[in-house]
């Protein structure tokens, strides 16, 4: 992120309204140029809204759609280089796989070698070769989708916009199509928009994502920055299991970044740069369960963690899971199963040991 | 807060012209359509509902005193309503026995039994007038043959072509419920013990009665509404539809033909609140999951001897109906002098008349394909106030009795501005917002089978909205068009009831010149111009067939001519 470019797409506190609803309030992002970022959350949050805006087929009750550098907010879809991947695909059933990918250049009037030319580009890019005669209902769901991507790509558009594209395909076809759309946007460096509700997909093929919730941005960061230091307690529970321990500031050591935390369950210590949060504040720490250990207790060494009973244990070879209760709180601790590594049976006492560089969050 | 982003390239006007037109293109064309349908459809209407009240002196309820003074009118309401209660009666136990019989009774009965059922939707509902008579007449080949003194041209003759004509409808609806039971309902009544006759009456007949109901509400409008039977057997007894005609042709009573078709149109509406919206969603739906194919069992003889026998007499006169009607066209007089001739055939005046026929047809095809179309796209697409009551006037078309929209028309058109009296036009339009009903739920249905997101897709490729509507919806409707223009041109080619009204002397349609020379007794030409419209319209529902296969939408399953 070091050279700092104009970004290609930037939405300026864009905020819409459905009668009394207001479904976006105030959304303002930017992408850069080849970048892949998802808009994702629980359905109803506006992620569909947000793209359709981008696309021009909802106007937004205020704010801005810079493409480019060019506002493109009141230009009707077919007037913005934009391109939108339905979730339906839209493909027109009364054309075959050739007609379906040339018909946005036949609107634009290119010759017909020239569009020939594209078609057969676009077909070898999406790995469609030799079925451009096909017709609509003579291909997979599979296939209709890379037909749905050409067609888009076959403009091509500065923007990809792709809404939910794979909630049409059943569980394998969606991962291979994942990494297949992925590898299609990285080898043509197209700037692109993923829409999706599953935080996974989401993860997994993004540069970057954009979480939303009640028409408001949670967080916008890498599937790490997400998945590790999460902006609030949402994000946190958002992807995959997270442990959350309720706290308080006892005492930030002057100019250290060494918080002492104290819990109901025992006192510790969390490193961290954090400069919003000071002496007596509220605090949450998040800590991921493969993030956690489990020691046998030991009162000669001093170590940072909570005393607490094994509940549960659940042996699953390459790793076991413990349930591990603390006061009144289950603790979910993922623990790597070299050979002959120390486990723990129900009714054992343990020592729950916190990273020092756990993440804290303000309490709301 | 609110800022207006404004496009900071300058287009020029044109542009803005054509990006507002794009915009608003769908709105345009509902305001054009609202437009039309108010001056074919509800003008004609109002038109009608306004001469009724409205005398040389002004407004007065005069007509409406005469109309329930003198019994020549009053008994005309009466014996409609004896009528339609008559058929709808008979066609209730006959429309029952046959979908019993297709649904449950043999195998090898199910298939011709219902091909009988449904072969009078082939032929226009006055065929069976002319069959009848040629049967039954006063030189009827029946009545010739055991030396019968009967009279076709009373009660027993009308409700008898009624019957026929409108067996379809009632067998289509009572089959369909039918269907909808789930057969181990009975199945499991027998296991305890009930016998047939104990389920028949206690299990199927009360979960089809909301099915029956509703059949037999369609029947009764259908019927009450029909002109050509009544008017060709009814003799002197006065039925509305006829006299109505009579009111106009004969008396020149504008006034009184419109109190008439008013009365006429009362209890259609009442049937049509009560079909809309007293018994709408009323039925039990009883086939839950898998519909379970059940092992067949035969049907004991107490119920299916009656049964057939019932369904057996009624299909012998149908199909006798089509047989003489056939050898009518080629004997001199059947039953009298059977000498083969071919001048009911090449007759000049029936052919002449079997070309006008066509060429209406075609135009309120054509027509009525492009507004119902444009009206389904409008209707499903837009987002304008007024959807709904969109719908409902281009369903009206359908619902309300030809004779009536017939009178409107020749009152509303009949003056500046809209001056259309005498011209094919008058016709045309009548035939097209008639039957504009199937066009438009044609394509209403095959816009729900299309994502709107097709064309959202096409506006991201970058069409405009003339181009999405002639390069995408378009052909994707096609297959509903070509339906509404075949069904409107089926529908045209029989329709009596309206046009009557709007034909000028020398100008004869096939159904008007059917209906006359049945009226004279020149029943070799009736036959015969019946047959060329039959065979017309068999191809007609020949390509519709081939449609319906092909794209799953089947118009054959409504009725109304």
């Amino acid at each position: 992120m070091e050279n700092r470019r104009s970004p290609m797409l930037e939405l300026v506190d864009i905020h819409k309204s459905f009668g009394d609803v207001e479904v976006l309030k105030g959304i303002s992002s930017s992408i850069e140029k080849g970048e892949l970022l998802t808009f994702v959350g629980p359905s109803g949050c506006g992620k569909t809204t947000l793209l359709r805006i981008v696309g021009g087929f909802t106007p937004a009750t205020s704010g801005r759609v810079i493409l480019d550098g060019q506002d493109i907010s009141s230009l009707p879809p077919n007037m913005r280089n934009t391109k939108m991947v339905f979730q339906s695909y839209a493909l027109f059933p009364h054309m075959n796989v050739r007609k379906n990918i040339a018909f946005g250049l036949t609107l634009k009037k290119w010759s017909k070698t020239e569009i020939n030319k594209r078609v057969d580009e676009m077909l070898e890019l999406v790995h469609m070769e030799g079925l451009g005669e096909r017709h609509i209902d003579q291909i997979s769901g599979g296939q209709q989708q890379r037909v749905a991507l050409a067609r888009a790509l076959a403009l091509g558009p500065k923007v990809l916009l792709l809404d939910e594209p794979l909630s049409n395909l059943d569980a394998n076809l969606r991962v291979v199509m994942r990494e297949e759309i992925r590898k299609i946007q990285e080898q043509i460096g197209i700037t692109t928009i993923f829409v999706t509700h599953d935080q996974y997909e989401a993860m997994s093929i993004s540069d970057r994502l954009l979480v939303l919730k009640d028409g408001v941005i949670q967080q916008i960061g890498s599937p790490v920055e997400i998945y590790e230091k999460p902006a609030n307690e949402f994000i946190a529970g958002f992807v995959g299991y997270v442990n959350i321990l309720n706290g308080k500031i006892n005492e930030r050591a002057n100019g250290s970044n060494t918080f002492k935390i104290s819990t109901t369950y025992g006192d510790i210590e969390i490193d961290s740069e954090r400069e919003d949060i000071g002496d007596g504040d509220e605090i949450l720490v998040v800590v991921r369960p493969e993030s956690l250990s489990l020691k046998k207790p030991n009162s000669a060494q001093k170590l940072n963690g909570i005393k607490g009973t094994v509940l549960t244990h659940m042996y699953a070879g390459n790793h076991s899971k413990y349930s591990v209760k603390v006061g009144d709180k289950n603790i979910v601790v993922d623990q790597h199963n070299p050979k002959d590594s120390p486990r723990y049976q129900h009714n054992d006492t343990v020592e729950l040991l916190i990273p020092r560089n756990a993440h804290i969050l303000k309490r709301q | 807060m609110t800022e207006v982003a404004i496009n900071p390239v300058n287009r020029g006007w044109w542009y803005s012209v054509r990006a507002y037109v794009n915009k608003n293109l769908v709105n345009i064309f509902a305001g054009g359509l609202f437009l039309v349908l108010a001056i074919f459809l509800v003008y004609p209407i109002a038109a009608v509902l306004i001469k009724s009240f409205w005398g040389d002196d002004g407004l007065t309820f005069d007509f409406y005193r005469e109309f329930f003074t003198y019994n020549f009118y009053y008994w005309s309401l009466i014996n409609t309503l004896i009528l339609g209660l008559s058929t709808m009666v008979i066609l209730l136990v006959v429309g029952f026995c046959f979908a019993y019989l297709t649904t449950r009774g043999p195998e090898w009965l199910r298939k011709p039994l219902k091909i009988v059922a449904l072969l009078p939707l082939a032929a226009p509902p006055y065929i069976f007038s002319i069959s009848l008579i040629t049967l039954f007449g006063r030189n009827g080949f029946i009545n010739n043959l055991f030396n019968f003194d009967f009279n076709i041209y009373s009660w027993v003759g009308v409700i008898a072509a009624q019957c026929l004509a409108f067996l379809p409808l009632s067998y289509m609806m009572i089959e369909n419920v039918l269907n909808s039971l789930n057969p181990s309902i009975e199945e499991t009544a027998a296991d305890m013990g009930a016998t047939e006759y104990k389920i028949i009456r206690s299990i199927t007949i009360p979960l089809a009665a909301p099915g029956l109901l509703k059949a037999a509400l369609l029947v009764f409008v259908m019927t009450i509404a029909e002109f050509g039977n009544p008017a060709i057997l009814g003799g002197r007894t006065p039925f509305l539809a006829p006299d109505t005609y009579l009111m106009i042709t004969g008396e020149g009573d504008f006034n009184m033909a419109s109190v008439l078709s008013v009365i006429l149109i009362l209890p259609c509406v009442v049937i049509f609140v009560l079909h809309n919206y007293v018994l709408k969603g009323k039925g039990y739906a009883t086939i839950v999951g898998k519909a379970t194919p059940t092992e067949k069992k035969e049907i004991i003889p107490g119920i299916k001897i009656p049964f057939m026998i019932i369904t057996f007499a009624v299909g012998l006169l149908v199909v006798m109906s089509f047989v003489v009607i056939l050898v009518g066209s080629f004997v001199k007089i059947v039953g009298v002098d059977n000498t083969f001739v071919m001048d009911h055939i090449v007759n000049t005046q029936s052919n002449t008349a079997i070309y006008n026929s066509i060429k209406v047809s075609l135009a309120a095809g054509f027509f009525g394909a492009i507004v119902g179309t444009l009206l389904a796209y409008v209707i499903m697409r837009g987002k304008f106030f007024g959807r709904h009551a969109m719908e409902m006037m281009a369903l009206s078309g359908f619902a309300l009795p030809g004779t009536v929209i017939g009178v409107g028309y020749i009152i509303a058109f009949n003056n500046p501005p809209f001056l259309l009296t005498g011209t094919i036009w008058i016709i045309i339009l009548n035939c097209v917002f008639r039957f504009l009903a199937v066009g438009v739920e044609a394509g209403i249905s095959k816009l729900h089978q299309i994502s709107i997101e097709i064309e959202e897709a096409s506006a991201d490729l970058g069409a405009d909205f003339l181009t999405i509507f002639f390069r995408i919806i378009l052909p994707i409707m096609f297959s509903a068009f070509i339906a509404g223009f075949i069904y409107t041109f089926m529908t045209t080619m029989m329709s009596l009831s309206s046009v009557i009204f709007l034909v000028t002397p020398g100008f004869d349609l096939a159904s008007v010149y059917i209906y006359l020379t049945a009226q004279l007794g020149e029943l070799g030409l009736a036959s015969a111009t019946t047959v060329k419209v039959i065979f017309i319209v068999a191809i007609g529902m020949g390509i519709l067939k081939i449609i319906a296969r092909k794209t799953g939408f089947d118009v054959s399953k409504k009725q109304g001519a």
